[in-house]
């Protein structure tokens, strides 16, 4: 039974990545200039073991924010790897600069953003997601390092056949670098994606440091500025 | 000014024609990708004829000498499946242990194998079945559905229950009445064993017995999710043993491993289990049996005890 083709596993390792990252696997951590547009696109996914290899799940995104002020920056993402199912997959949300950088003490944003997911009138979803970020700039490309906690909820109390939905929270820690250029920025980021879940009983083995928690991802993103 | 504007808008018009692209792009795509094909898993190896027990690929378990069948008693052949939506049969293949020319008088358990591979990987399994209680006591049909094995078309669900109902029709045929016909599935197999006990088809099981039964998609998706995710995001299957239960009113049988890393023990097939509303019910929970290898993990002359006492007390 656990002897299935790489398809099957690809798209089952796509439902607990989909489901369990964001619609959006790299955030908007430090908002745009006022007035700035943003376009990019996200690529990677989850480290999972097929056969002796090690290899990334397959994940992509079409992202785009503007810079409402220059502490606000509001975002979407659009999930094509979700419209591949036929599905519409879409995280709107904002990014928000609390605090400013001093010295060691970071820069810190919060990220609220709610993702819809919409295939058909019976079937639809609504997460509503929250992440907690620090960031420290550096160098005279402004480059920067972040860390985040992203928290995404599921509200539905049941799930099918009347059984109890015994998850609600679902918490990722992010590390990241941003490479900051004029017209550009290339991030790189790594994530626990749900370190608080077993990862056991699934057909997908994921490979974590947490052994039986979780999914380590790696992504990719690049984003143009104009 | 206006030059800054032309060149905005050019760059604008440049960006909505790629944008616009992509999108037809992605509605073109939309779609092409479903867990529906991917679910079915015939074929892992592959074969050209059917050995039995002289095949040499991977097996959940091999069984000794003492089970042996003999050949005389064992049946390979065609038969034709079609839904009620097909203009044409498929050929499919089936495998008898038995008497044929005593179908007429005898109990036989229709076996719906599971999702990998094909009648030689089940064989093991269908032949431990020939020996419940003793030796051929019992007659023991199974197939391929097609797709899997030799038999003709590709997987689909509908095939599923075409193609057992087409081995029902042939059970039939040969003088099999309902009281004698006992439905047996094991995994995605429970998925037409359940089907054509709850609805009408070619005849009905007079008994149900399940092994490692799935709930439905939904729980699939689910349980691979963590969250309460509709099954529809991913696939099209319709496959719900946890609804169709609730239907059947003969006598069930429930066999479960509890460590079974495939199908969850509760929220598959206790889910099943649970929802069935009929006459008579027993459950039997495997400790450390995983998801294929119940019968040895129990040990072959419990899981046959257990097999032959419901089938022939209940």
């Amino acid at each position: 039974m656990k002897k299935n083709p790489f398809l099957l596993i690809c798209i089952t390792a796509y439902l607990f990545i989909s489901a369990l990252s964001s619609c959006s696997p790299i955030k908007f951590i430090k908002p745009l200039e006022k007035n700035q547009n943003a376009a990019g696109v996200s690529l990677g996914g989850a480290l999972i073991k097929y056969g002796t290899a090690t290899i990334p799940i397959p994940f992509l995104t079409a992202d785009y924010g503007y810079g409402i002020d220059s502490t606000l920056t509001g975002f979407g993402s659009f999930n094509i790897t979700s419209a591949l199912f036929g599905n519409f997959q879409l995280e709107l949300g904002a990014a928000k600069q609390l605090l400013k950088q001093n010295n060691y003490f970071p820069a810190v944003s919060i990220t609220p953003s709610v993702n819809i997911i919409y295939r058909n009138t019976d079937a639809y979803k609504f997460y509503p997601q929250l992440a907690f970020n620090a960031f420290w700039e550096y160098g005279k490309h402004k480059n920067f390092v972040y860390i985040s906690a992203d928290n995404w909820f599921e509200l539905a109390q049941k799930r099918a056949h009347e059984l109890k939905q015994p998850n609600h929270w679902i918490f990722m820690p992010t590390i990241g670098h941003s490479f900051t250029g004029k017209k550009w920025n290339f991030n790189i980021e790594a994530k626990i994606i749900a370190p608080n879940l077993s990862n056991q009983n699934l057909v997908v083995e994921y490979q974590t440091p947490l052994k039986k928690r979780g999914a380590l991802g790696i992504f990719l993103g690049y984003t143009r500025k104009f | 000014m206006k030059r800054i504007n032309l060149s905005i808008l050019q760059t604008i018009s440049v960006k909505s024609m790629l944008g616009g692209f992509c999108i037809i792009l992605l509605l073109g795509l939309s779609g092409c990708l479903r867990l529906d094909d991917n679910l079915f898993n015939p074929n892992v190896t592959k074969i050209t004829e059917y050995k039995l027990d002289n095949y040499t690929g991977d097996l959940d378990f091999r069984l000794d000498a003492s089970y042996q069948i003999p050949d005389s008693l064992i049946h390979v052949f065609q038969l034709p499946s079609q839904a009620p939506d097909e203009t044409s049969a498929t050929l499919i293949y089936g495998l008898y242990i038995g008497n044929i020319d005593s179908i007429a008088s005898d109990t036989v358990i229709m076996y719906c194998h599971g999702n990998r591979d094909h009648m030689d990987f089940y064989w093991q399994r269908a032949k431990l079945l020939a020996n419940t209680k003793s030796k051929n006591r019992f007659g023991v049909m199974m197939i391929d559905y097609r797709g899997y094995g030799l038999s003709e078309g590709k997987p689909t669900e509908n095939g599923l229950y075409a193609d057992a109902d087409a081995a029902l029709k042939w059970l039939k045929n040969k003088g099999l009445t309902n009281d004698r016909l006992v439905m047996y599935g094991f995994s995605l197999g429970t998925a037409p064993a359940v089907k054509l006990s709850a609805e009408d088809f070619s005849m009905k099981p007079s008994k149900l017995m399940l092994e490692a039964p799935f709930a439905s998609a939904e729980v699939m998706i689910q349980d691979a999710s963590g969250l309460a995710m509709p099954a529809a995001f991913f696939t099209d299957l319709k496959i719900n043993n946890a609804e169709e239960i609730k239907k059947v009113q003969q006598p069930f049988f429930w066999i479960h491993g509890e460590a079974d890393d495939f199908l969850n023990i509760n929220t598959h097939g206790a889910v099943v289990y649970n929802n069935y509303n009929g006459t008579y019910k027993e459950a039997h929970r495997i400790p450390n049996a995983g998801h294929g290898n119940i019968p040895n993990t129990f040990g072959f002359q419990n899981y046959l005890n257990a097999v032959g006492n419901f089938i022939t007390m209940h």
